[in-house]
């Protein structure tokens, strides 16, 4: 089969001084499913924006049938008969499917729209896709899967060759993907590519030809499908020469259970059985993205609705809201700093005391200082003076405000979802340490990380979360990485 | 940590202070100037009864945007204050001519107000849809409302002392004699300033406008706190509504229509931001006074409310323009 599309030596630096993708070769065949798979932040995404047009290279080429081409802008990358299909869809809801489909090339007659033409045109693309939805139909009104399949038939509209897939599987349930499945095959059997993009091993053996496996901004491989054992794969992901991280020494944990999950569904498929928590303890969460980390805390939290039996502190626990959450003594640092754990216009001590103020008349701006400042020097919090506003920190100093809340308040079971995101080193280690110490102090914490590598060094238990289940629990003092990593991908079950 | 802090906010030059300062409430400085232009422009501007004449106009619409700046400060808006405010002073009007004393007559009106600005706020908080259309709906339902209860005729025939509720003369100062009515807004404003800055509600308004979803996460009852600045909307119209129909001795269901974007036009000009969480009473304070200034030089100049209308808007323009640019200096936009 001839080559439709040759990528090489594709680099990407984004200044002064990160390389995200480093030399980068990969070639596509036509009519093939191409997958592409790596960890988080092997260089997935910015390889996949530099194909089509989102970003420019640094160094290296891409030739589509032999032409080399050099795009400047996504429309290029779909005129050469590229065309991507985002995570999040790119469509719009309130319009219909088949305005959707024309979207930026409507046909025309005269300068007028060509509504016929664009309705035939539609329902040729949506029977090629295998659609049982009308062109009519708002896009707003369909499911998620076909959705899915209006964006594929999108780009077929525009005459893809080669059409690239970010992890179509994330928000689909099995026969939803089942469907886009067959779609993918029909469009193959046609000679038109596909570059498929997915964390799970098994869509992988169901749908793909051939393999890339990309590490630290390298492709690292491209292997056969068929005849590579899983166990090549996650080799290869994982990688041999891997860095050696320093566990820090931690006590061993003797405190009374203080959180027990008997079992907690919430939305999205999020299915937690026997959880538990000490008093003391500091569980790590790990998983791929849209494994229900950030769902299940928000759950703990009240901050989503879920149906729950947990014990906490002996008593029945069942949150409502973070209100109902807080009253029960738990803090929780969410994802997103920016949007969900500050107001960046307003003081740090106002911040820091927001949950704290709750409850009584009068607000005492200087009793709310004086609480402030000994909680942010505990933290080693640099700052100005307590009436500066928080959008005028560092990062990391930011997030040891959104801590200084829950310190400042009492919490004794912390909820810490990504706490360590877009801080640099240091900041991390700094973070970690005040963990550890809140810990010893007899606080019960719960970390959530894409970073294995920091639950690693930190925490007394891990816990890999996979679709929306707990299904391993492991002792890292006892485990290497790697066993926890394999687990994480494959989803397999083990308990310590 | 590697980190460096940047913006340190003490030991700072004084000069730079003052500068900051000045920037921060530059509202005032732009009403000193107005003010300046005004009196040299006409020698009748400065005198005690001009003075005394400005306060007491301003205080209708002053009052009600004291309660706009509240809802303004959740992010939110309220349509609805006009109506409520012709509605509150046509209900009062109406109690007193039945015969009800003073006292129980303003009770009930302020009621009607608080309830009327709670129903919006319910609404709008527990069923997620936005202030701007619930609050519509409200203009043109009390509205309805108003004209509904005399069947839109006036009512007149008031006791005499309900008219001296907005026209007593209060010495202020050596000279400088205010009607009531201009000094219930005043009080009213330090009233509401402390509100907001001294209480853990201000505290909690701010903080809903500044970034609702970090509130919610840190425990605060956004929904009870988005009901109860509208209840304060509500409230600050149904005393406006009072001073209104005490000041014309008449119950008018026609008075106060399109009294809602005079007081939007207010808070906004007077540095409050509309997105929620910035902003103030003292800004609403000096921004409702400039434009009663600007009106009132215009009047003592004898300029037809033509070329009023037209300066005033390109003003609020001009304002708004400043304060953008102030934002994108200080890197907020």
């Amino acid at each position: 089969m001839a080559d439709l599309l040759t990528i090489e030596n594709l680099s990407k630096r984004f200044p002064p001084n990160i390389v995200a993708l480093e030399q980068a070769t990969v070639s596509v065949r036509k009519g093939e499913v191409h997958c592409l798979l790596g960890a988080n932040g092997a260089g997935k995404s910015t390889f996949l924006k530099l194909i089509a047009g989102a970003l420019s290279p640094s160094g290296g080429e891409i030739c589509i049938e032999g032409h080399k081409v050099n795009f400047r802008a996504p429309v290029e990358a779909a005129a050469a008969g590229i065309s991507m299909i985002y995570q999040e869809l790119d469509l719009v809801p309130q319009l219909t499917v088949a305005e959707n489909l024309f979207l930026g090339h409507p046909p025309s007659r005269f300068g007028f729209l060509d509504k016929r033409a664009r309705r035939t045109r539609a329902v040729e693309a949506l029977a090629r896709v295998g659609a049982n939805f009308s062109p009519d139909d708002r896009v707003g009104s369909l499911s998620i899967a076909n959705q899915q399949l209006t964006a594929i038939a999108r780009s077929l509209t525009r005459d893809a060759k080669v059409i690239i897939m970010d992890e179509p599987s994330a928000a689909l349930n099995e026969t939803e993907l089942e469907a886009v499945f067959r779609v993918i095959r029909e469009l193959t059997a046609q000679d038109v590519a596909i570059l498929y993009v997915s964390h799970r091993l098994g869509e992988l053996r169901e749908i793909g030809d051939r393999v890339t496996v990309l590490r630290g901004g390298r492709t690292i491989e491209t292997f056969d499908v068929d005849g590579t054992p899983d166990s090549a794969l996650v080799e290869a992901i994982l990688g041999r020469d891997r860095a050696f991280v320093e566990r820090r020494e931690r006590p061993p944990v003797t405190g009374e259970v203080v959180l027990s999950v008997e079992r907690l569904k919430g939305p999205q498929g999020l299915d937690i059985r026997g959880f538990e928590l000490r008093r003391g303890e500091i569980a790590g969460l790990t998983g791929l993205n849209g494994s229900g980390r950030t769902s299940f805390l928000r759950s703990l939290f009240g901050a989503q609705q879920c149906e729950a039996e947990m014990i906490l502190h002996g008593r029945s626990y069942a949150p409502g809201t973070p209100r109902d959450a807080i009253r029960a003594g738990l803090g929780l640092v969410p994802e997103s700093r920016k949007t969900e754990g500050l107001i960046l216009d307003a003081p740090i001590y106002r911040n820091a005391t927001l949950p704290t103020m709750q409850g009584r008349f009068w607000a005492r701006h200087g009793d709310l200082k004086a609480r402030t400042e000994p909680v942010l020097k505990q933290l080693s919090t640099k700052y100005g003076a307590p009436e500066q506003k928080v959008i005028q920190l560092s990062g990391g100093n930011q997030q040891k405000v959104v801590l200084a809340k829950w310190i400042i308040k009492g919490a004794d079971l912390l909820l810490l979802d990504e706490p360590s995101r877009g801080l640099d080193i240091g900041a991390k280690a700094d973070l970690y340490r005040l963990v550890s110490e809140l810990a010893a102090n007899g606080a019960a914490v719960i970390v959530a990380s894409s970073e294995l590598e920091e639950l690693y060094a930190a925490c007394d238990t891990i816990w890999v979360f996979h679709e929306g289940r707990n299904i391993a629990r492991f002792d890292p003092a006892t485990t290497d990485q790697d066993t926890i990593l394999k687990h994480q991908i494959l989803g397999e079950h083990h308990h310590d | 940590m590697t980190e460096t802090v940047t913006g340190a906010a003490p030991a700072r030059r004084p000069g730079r202070r003052l500068i900051d300062l000045a920037i921060e409430y530059n509202f005032i400085l732009i009403f000193l100037v107005v003010v300046a232009i005004a009196a040299t422009l006409s020698p009748n501007f400065l005198t005690a009864t001009n003075i005394a004449n400005l306060f007491q106009q301003a205080a209708v619409v002053g009052v009600v945007a004291i309660g706009m700046t509240f809802v303004i400060l959740t992010g939110n808006i309220d349509l609805s204050v006009g109506s409520v405010v012709a509605l509150c002073g046509m209900l009062a009007a109406v109690l007193l001519a039945d015969g009800m004393p003073i006292m129980p007559a303003i009770a009930i009106t302020i009621l009607a107000g608080a309830i009327a600005g709670a129903t919006i706020g319910l609404i709008s908080a527990l069923a997620e849809v936005p202030s701007f259309i619930v609050s519509l709906a409200g203009l043109v339902s009390f509205r309805g409302i108003t004209y509904l209860m005399t069947d839109g005729v006036p009512v007149s025939g008031l006791p005499q002392g309900f008219g001296a509720i907005s026209s007593t003369m209060v010495p202020v100062l050596p000279g400088l004699q205010i009607s009531s009515m201009g000094l219930i807004f005043i009080v009213l404003c330090i009233a509401a300033g402390a509100l907001l800055r001294l209480t853990v509600f201000g505290e909690s308004v701010y903080a809903t406008g500044g970034n609702a979803e970090a509130s919610r996460l840190s425990g605060l009852p956004t929904t009870r706190i988005l009901v109860m600045v509208f209840t304060v909307s509500g409230i600050m119209s149904a005393l406006a509504g009072i001073l209104l129909t005490s000041r014309l001795r008449i119950g008018q269901p026609t008075a106060a229509q399109g009294l809602e974007l005079d007081a939007i036009a207010a808070v906004v000009l007077g540095g409050t931001s509309l997105f929620g969480g910035r902003g103030g009473v003292l800004g609403t304070f000096f921004a409702v006074m400039l434009l009663q200034v600007l009106r009132n030089i215009f009047n003592l100049l004898g300029l037809g409310s033509f070329y009023q209308m037209t300066v005033t808007g390109l003003i609020i323009v001009a304002a708004i323009l400043l304060n953008r640019f102030i934002d994108i200096r200080r890197g907020r936009a």
